[in-house]
């Protein structure tokens, strides 16, 4: 007993000196970790309980050139919640219920983000004035308001494309506030306090306050009326012709600035998910296009520079070229006969234009293409420039250069071709495009200034303002006749491109029609081009499509720059040259048959009526056309006022007949069109021969054979 | 045997009251926070804690009033009680909370751990078994194995609560109290090696065990998961330094440590007073090692050694237990720090044994 009574102590000391040594161990654990890992553990724990909080700078503004406010920063409040503290307290239904209906939100989804496990959570970003009101006087548990910065356009839809968007974190998403972000969007601050895990601040925490730096302010190049008259006549075009998109720029070629630049379909920044995301598109800069026509302005000014052609220079047009296999064809294969250089630009003869791109060569072209800046982006400060595509250099056949030269062929993007073009207008002097003026920080100090920037010199002086003076000749006696302005002298080059079938070859009936020109011709103060793609209906003619909204941008634009109404002598000869020459076709439709021809004779117009009735049922040309002195009238009248429907009528072969062939034939017949495609005809339904009754409809398909 | 009553150990008495207090200011300050987050009353966890503490006392005067020679008596019945309680648990009577059923309800005070009752009713009801045995203790079949299958009876019932931390505690305390009753080193070996047979037996039905068991070894590796508790641990004891941020300036108590009022409350200890106060910390518990181990040699008989041997090993195994834990020494287990943690059950059984302790003390043959 004794000894176990021993053995029982000693053990027991063992025990204590066991313990004894763990304690010391764990000690010195305790120091290793408290004292000597001490600095690094307490510094990571900070870390580890510093919570960024964010203060927003405030967005700069955007103006206009003349100070005019397109896009500002204003402070909206954010409702946020801590769902922990919504849990706690027990009244998640009538927080959510309450919460619901001032916000308008769905108050069972609302309640689920309300009590979710999560520290923190948005429940809505930005709302209304008269809500964070409401919300502030409720005074729930578990649910804060915040002031947040928020991007707003006063404007509304004017200059989105160029604006672009900001999104609810107040940086720039598209456009000059993507472009410019870091400029414009200045420096976030931030409160940087000692959190607890569930992201509240802790009593007497440690905090830092870094104030945020407002962003700077941008001076656009864009000149807002200028941006509205432009917006205006685009809207215009593009409902009237139910295009699929369309885009017009207007650029000081002098300095290079864009003073407007508008795409469509358009949006609303402030909500733009309201609308489709392909809305925010900007044709003018991301999209490349065959231009078509307008193109043969640099086509013209190569071979002028390279003097393969002159004043006295004579082209003979069959109504179509030869190249290798082959055939080019001007449109309806009409042959144009004996022309001048100018007539050539006038008529927008392919023929003549692709003589002068074989005449000038692959190497001479491509050099020139380039200099125009074709296939390269322009540097325009907007986010998303294409750079077009050109004909691959080393691959480039001869029809490939015959194609070129009339605007086919190679891929350009509307900012490139309004840029080439002012160089033309500009002496031959090719600007560097862009959107801004000047940066200036808060206190109106500029910080960046974008000064005119000359790229290079593509041409003299001497051919530039000669072909200046032949794309007046154009817009005077040529396809651009609708893009004739009274009083201002308006230069420019029509464009009726096909479009490129995604299966090779071309779409059969879809034309990108577009104008391009600038004014005044002697002094070019405003280039701008319009380009509409796909628009419907008859004519379908850049002539007729881009012009007028071209005419109505620049008059209204210089009207609005107070340029004077040209008195140069020069001017106003052709001012009376025109007037002799060309007169409006008045309206008809309706009229008495007698009637008509009195008016159509009275303007010095030829009446020519097809059909029989009284009244008249539809002209060709239409109203307003401008046509010489002469030219004849088509009166269409109808042929059902005379009971002569059911008549028999055998139904024509009209195969390789123009369409104002085809127009004539079948109105003389009693027939109606329905015209698909361009060129000449070469489908018909229903097919030659078959006896149709009067005022039926013949479906006649053309092929087009360029412009 | 009649022995004349002297006093009680007064160096235990004042150190088991001094980490009481440090415990209480411990409790309210590092669940003020949560308390008042989760019950809206900052005093929650502190006043409950106090109740139980006065409880405690209460429990610990009387039992050392107790007549000495009557305690023997109670050994069987607490055993009986801790059996009865521990199936009970497992019944709808049972409390259940983050999976697991370790409480009995008992009214207005609260819950009950049984398992703590446990803990107790184990070094009693050895006290008394040895003492009658002793002869035996070298026999492992007479001596050692009857032991074995009462540890493996009630370390099962607190297994499938499942409490795999208390499991070992209560069968670490078994094993150094067989080693004190003078049990065989190469049968001790033997049940170690079992025992950490089990161990990996219990790793491979599952496991995630594996995973959580041996992260404390690497707990960069997972910081946001498995490495989470003892790196927000170290984050408090290393914030701490030498002096601490100050009473009541936890930091680290803010929701990033969990259970900071329980398992962790030693590392809020560290932060708050520093290496200074952990130091007194354990320095306490070792003051403590050395009186209960005292009063266990001096014990008037083989039950008294035994006894007191017991709960000094049950109290003191707990704290370096927990102290290990928290600073990363040891896997995250769910001990919690004797006199100090928030648990009424806890608390209640400590000042107990503290109450035996004091009551052996008194018939001590050393004076």
């Amino acid at each position: 007993m004794q000894t176990t009574g021993l053995l029982l102590k000693k053990r027991i000391v063992t025990l204590f000196f066991l313990f004894a040594l763990g304690f010391f161990l764990l000690g010195g654990r305790v120091f290793w970790v408290q004292f000597v890992k001490g600095a690094e553990y307490s510094e990571k724990a900070i870390q580890n309980r510093m919570r960024d909080v964010p203060v927003e700078s405030k967005r700069g503004i955007i103006y206009d050139r003349n100070g005019q406010e397109l896009a500002i920063s204003v402070s909206a409040d954010s409702v946020y919640a801590i769902p922990i503290e919504i849990r706690a307290s027990g009244r998640e239904k009538e927080i959510a219920c309450g919460l619901a209906e001032v916000l308008e939100m769905d108050e069972n989804k609302l309640l689920e983000r309300l009590t979710k496990t999560t520290s923190f959570e948005w429940v809505k970003r930005q709302i209304e004035f008269e809500q964070s009101k409401k919300i502030r006087e409720m005074d729930l548990p578990g649910i804060g308001l915040t002031e947040e910065s928020r991007r707003y356009y006063p404007k509304g839809t004017l200059a989105s494309h160029v604006l672009g968007i900001s999104g609810i974190d107040n940086t720039g998403l598209e456009g000059i506030d993507y472009y410019y972000n870091d400029l414009v969007g200045g420096i976030k601050g931030r409160i940087i306090i000692e959190h607890d895990a569930v992201n509240r601040p802790i009593p007497e925490a440690t905090h830092k306050y870094i104030p945020p730096v407002d962003g700077a302010d941008l001076m656009l190049t864009i000149d807002e009326s200028i941006q509205y008259i432009t917006e205006r006549e685009l809207d215009k075009v593009f409902q009237e012709r139910q295009a699929k998109q369309a885009a017009a720029i207007v650029m000081d070629p002098q300095t290079g600035e864009i003073l407007a630049l508008a795409c469509r379909p358009n949006f609303n920044p402030n909500n733009y998910n309201d609308y489709p995301a392909s809305n925010r598109h900007n044709y003018a800069i991301n999209d490349s296009y065959e231009p078509g026509s307008t193109m043969k302005i640099t086509t013209a000014a190569m071979a002028m520079e390279e003097k393969v052609v002159n004043e006295e220079s004579k082209f003979f047009c069959p109504g179509y070229i030869k190249v290798g296999a082959e055939t080019i064809g001007c449109p309806d294969r009409k042959a144009h006969g004996s022309q001048t250089f100018a007539q050539i630009v006038e008529n927008s003869c392919n023929v003549g234009f692709v003589e002068l791109g074989l005449e000038l060569g692959l190497e001479k072209y491509y050099k020139y293409l380039r200099a125009f800046g074709f296939g390269k982006m322009t540097g325009i400060d907007l986010p998303g420039e294409a750079s077009g595509i050109l004909v691959p250099r080393n691959s480039a056949q001869q029809i490939d250069l015959a194609t070129m030269a009339m605007g086919q062929a190679n891929a350009v993007t509307p900012i490139q071709l309004i840029t080439a073009v002012s160089a033309v207008a500009n002496d031959g002097i090719l600007m560097k495009p862009h959107l801004v003026k000047q940066v200036a920080d808060k206190n109106g100090k500029v910080i960046k200034k974008n000064e005119p920037t000359v790229v290079r010199e593509i041409i003299s002086k001497e051919t530039a303002k000669e072909l200046c003076l032949i794309l007046e000749g154009e817009v005077v006696n040529g396809t651009g006749k609708n893009a004739y302005i009274e009083g201002y002298r308006a230069a420019g080059k029509t464009g009726t491109a096909q479009k490129p079938s995604p299966t090779g070859g071309y779409l059969p009936n879809e034309y990108v029609a577009s104008f391009i020109g600038f004014a005044p011709a002697n002094d070019p103060k405003l280039a701008c081009l319009v380009v509409v793609d796909a628009p419907q209906g008859y004519p379908y003619y850049g002539g007729w499509v881009a012009a007028p909204a071209f005419r109505e941008i620049i008059k209204d634009s210089l009207r609005y720059l107070e340029l004077p109404m040209e008195q140069t002598e020069d001017s106003e000869e052709l001012v009376e040259e025109q007037k002799n020459k060309q007169v409006l076709v008045p309206d008809l439709v309706n009229l008495p048959l007698a009637e008509a021809i009195t008016t159509v004779k009275n303007r010095g117009l030829e009446p020519r009526v097809s059909g029989t009735g009284d009244i008249v049922w539809q002209q060709t040309p239409k109203p307003q056309t401008k046509l010489d002195r002469g030219s004849e009238v088509i009166i269409h009248l109808s042929p059902f006022e005379k009971g002569e429907e059911g008549s028999e009528i055998t139904v024509p072969d009209l195969q390789g007949k123009s369409m104002k062939e085809v127009v004539k034939i079948l109105a003389d017949l009693g027939l109606h069109l329905l015209p698909e495609g361009y060129g000449l005809a070469y489908e018909q339904s229903p097919e030659a021969g078959k006896i149709v009754t009067s005022g039926s409809t013949i479906k006649v398909r053309f092929q087009a054979i360029g412009e | 045997m009649r022995l004349k009553k002297g006093p009680p150990d007064f160096v235990l008495f004042i150190t088991t009251l001094t980490l009481l207090g440090i415990g209480l200011i411990m409790v309210f300050s590092s669940s003020a926070v949560t308390a008042n987050l989760w019950y809206d009353d900052a005093y929650h966890f502190f006043k409950r804690q106090l109740i139980w503490a006065l409880i405690g006392i209460t429990a610990m005067i009387v039992i050392m009033k107790i007549n000495y020679f009557r305690l023997k008596d109670f050994a069987v019945p607490l055993m009986i009680i801790t059996v009865i309680c521990l199936i009970l648990v497992q019944t709808p009577l049972g409390v259940e909370t983050k999976g697991s059923s370790r409480w009995l309800n008992i009214g207005p005070l609260g819950r009950l751990a049984p398992s703590e009752m446990a803990k107790l009713a184990v070094v009693m009801f050895m006290a008394k078994a040895l003492d009658y045995n002793l002869e035996n203790i070298k026999s492992f079949k007479r001596g050692v194995l009857p032991f074995l299958l009462m540890l493996a009876f009630i370390g099962g019932l607190i297994y499938i609560q499942p409490d795999l931390g208390t499991t070992f505690a209560v069968a670490a305390t078994v094993i150094f109290l067989l080693f004190a009753a003078g049990a065989k080193l190469s049968h001790l070996g033997l049940i170690v090696l079992s025992g950490l047979g089990a161990l990996a037996a219990a790793i491979a039905v599952a496991p995630y065990r594996l995973a959580r068991f041996i992260a404390f070894l690497k707990p960069w590796e997972d910081p946001s998961d498995k490495g989470y508790q003892t790196i927000q641990s170290f984050y408090a004891l290393g914030s701490g330094g030498l002096f601490g941020m100050g009473l009541g300036r936890s930091r680290q108590k803010f929701f990033y440590l969990p259970e900071p009022h329980t398992d962790f409350i030693f590392a809020i200890l560290g932060e708050e007073l520093g290496f200074i106060g952990a130091f007194v910390v354990i320095a306490l518990f070792l003051l403590f090692a050395w009186r209960g181990f005292k009063i266990a040699i001096n014990a008037p008989d083989t039950f008294g050694n035994l006894l007191a041997a017991g709960i000094t090993i049950m109290i003191v195994l707990q704290a370096a237990i927990n102290i290990g834990v928290v600073s990363g020494m040891l896997p995250v287990t769910g001990i919690t720090l004797p006199f100090v943690s928030y648990g009424g059950s806890s608390l209640l059984f400590s000042m107990a044994g503290v109450g035996l302790l004091l009551n052996i003390s008194r018939y001590s043959t050393y004076r």
